[in-house]
């Protein structure tokens, strides 16, 4: 268990993110996909806190700065997503088609 | 201590103005008014506040105010004042075929909150604190733009925007984490002593992902997508916020950037920053050319306008600081103008370019008003926005970058002809007798002579672009 061991591992994470978010046609599997690039960052930040960084409570201290933002913006992408089903009965994305060029 | 107390009364005042609808009927106005007389308090309070003072006032360390925050704080302050007087019609009826708005107070809170994460912004002096500064600014928004529960396109427009921003989120975590990574340290000093001992690849990533995160809220060019569609579906008042405040914020957070703790390394990340710049403005410029509603046209114009103020940060630090703030000034001024005659023709008919057909024969004053803030978006002599794009410019080419700037000065001309396309549906067009007559309140009035002055004026003492607000500090 090193350093590059654990970059690779959140670096794995944030490509599966991002792939989930390009492949995944439905919003709550969206949401979960960026989920994992967020937390992909908080593996990087807590191994760089444990193996070289000088000032090593920061890189904790910040993961879990992390965690509550992203409580935040989760639930503020839930209501959006619930008054999104409640106006257009579908959470395909492909359904989003009244704006455009 | 002092320079701390409006930072303070900005935290505490969302909280009384969602407060006071505890003690009064939901048809009432004082929650209004109270957001009147605290902004514009706040809006005073910054102006006492002397400039000059060096490196800035250091409070626990990683608080600091200096000159550029103070300036960023009066800009910011400005564009929430503005965008509360703009919000205030659509809580009373309907426009733009689309449902009331309601909960003025927490619609006010949400502005104030997001006015707050810019001001944590431009004073933050480690990673944490800059990363929470960006979030409050932006989490206000995704709420903003879905105020309107009843309306479809708004919660479409908002489902893209959370998602957009998210994303562009995980990507600036993931930069911050690499930035943390290479110096050791969040706070800035370290991390520039770190980035002056010598870049290593790990910094090229983490600038790599830096930029992308930041591309998606500034709407740089591959990043921009989601802007016209969040302009078009979101409630017109947010739209103009959410050009202005958060463009700013976005904008500041770059300079905080480069100017701070990337200092060291900025001539090699220069031409990066030219070809964003070079490539927003040249798609924004043509994404606007073919554009029939107004909501969309100004969407495409805010991101040809974030490619010019993109210029500025190819120059010296403080050339180019003093540059983007009088730009975001004049560009408040002018943007909000737009958006104040689009939502008096808004409240009677469609937004779009037809409704403004015969408009000179009708309304001479509105047509004027849209007039100035074309021509001061376009950057045409007297007014403030030549002024304002001569100093991104001249800061571009202070450090020899040319050819970036000629470019962007060809592209104005692109950019010339489509505001002159709208002041001629304004002014050449006949006027079309299915249109419903407009009308302005006392509000609308005043405010749009007032924004008319300030463009004009703006213009004409192009010396205060020095120091703005020097010369009313006492």
């Amino acid at each position: 268990m090193n350093l590059m061991n654990c970059l690779i591992l959140a670096f794995i994470l944030f490509g599966i993110g991002v792939w989930g978010l390009i492949r995944r046609r439905h919003l709550v599997g969206m949401l979960i996909s960026i989920e994992l690039m967020l937390n992909a960052a908080n593996i990087n930040f807590i191994s760089f806190a444990y193996f070289t960084a000088h000032d090593s409570t920061a890189g904790a201290i910040f993961s879990i700065f992390v965690f509550a933002v992203t409580a935040c913006e989760m639930a503020i992408a839930l209501a959006i997503i619930v008054n999104m089903y409640r106006r257009h009965h579908s959470l395909d994305v492909d359904q989003l088609r009244e704006l455009h060029d | 201590m002092n320079y701390i107390v409006p930072d303070i009364l900005l935290l505490i005042f969302p909280f009384i103005v969602i407060g006071s609808r505890l003690f009064c009927s939901t048809k009432s106005n004082i929650p209004w008014r109270i957001a009147n007389v605290g902004c514009i308090a706040i809006f005073i309070l910054l102006n006492f506040i002397p400039l000059a003072n060096g490196n800035g006032v250091f409070f626990l360390s990683n608080w600091r105010v200096d000159d550029f925050g103070i300036l960023m704080r009066e800009v910011l302050m400005v564009s929430a004042i503005l965008g509360i007087w703009l919000s205030k019609d659509y809580f009373e009826h309907s426009a733009d075929g689309r449902p009331q708005l309601h909960q003025i107070a927490e619609f006010i809170g949400a502005i104030a909150f997001a006015t707050f994460g810019g001001v944590v912004v431009v004073s933050a002096c480690d990673l944490v604190t800059f990363f929470l500064g960006l979030e409050i600014a932006t989490i206000p928004m995704y709420a903003l733009t879905a105020w309107n529960k009843k309306d479809l396109i708004g919660s479409e427009a908002a489902t893209k925007y959370i998602l957009m921003g998210s994303v562009a989120t995980a990507f600036e975590l993931f930069g911050f984490s690499y930035l943390y990574g290479f110096a050791g340290s969040l706070h800035f000093t370290d991390i520039q002593s770190a980035v002056a001992a010598g870049p290593s690849p790990l910094l090229w990533i983490a600038v790599l992902f830096l930029f992308c995160g930041i591309g998606f809220k500034l709407t740089l060019f591959p990043f921009y997508t989601w802007a016209p569609d969040v302009y078009e579906g979101a409630p017109t008042p947010v739209t103009a916020v959410l050009s202005v405040s958060s463009k700013a914020t976005a904008i500041a957070f770059l300079v905080v950037l480069v100017f701070g703790p990337l200092a060291p390394i900025q001539e090699q990340i220069a031409p990066l920053i030219a070809l964003l710049a070079g490539t927003t403005l040249f798609v924004g410029n043509l994404g606007a050319l073919k554009q029939s509603r107004l909501r969309r046209f100004m969407a495409y114009s805010s991101i040809a306008q974030a490619g010019y103020i993109m210029i500025a940060l190819l120059g010296p630090a403080t050339i180019a600081e003093t540059a983007i703030i009088y730009y975001l000034f004049v560009y408040a001024v002018s943007n909000y103008l737009a958006f104040f005659v689009f939502a008096i023709i808004g409240h009677h008919r469609e937004e779009i370019f037809a409704s403004l057909k015969g408009l000179s024969k009708q309304n001479p004053s509105i047509a004027i008003a849209l007039a100035i803030s074309m021509f001061s978006l376009a950057g045409i002599p007297p007014l403030a926005g030549f002024f304002g794009k001569f100093h991104l410019f001249f800061s571009g080419a202070s450090t020899g970058h040319y050819a970036i700037v000629a470019f962007a000065v060809l592209n104005n001309v692109i950019a010339l002809y489509y505001y002159i396309q709208l002041i001629k549906s304004a002014w050449v067009d006949e006027p079309d007798g299915h249109l419903t007559p407009i009308r302005l309140t006392r509000r609308q009035r005043s405010v749009v002579i007032l924004l008319s002055i300030a463009v004009v004026v703006l213009g004409f003492l192009p010396f205060l672009s020095n120091n703005i607000f020097s010369g009313f500090t006492f």
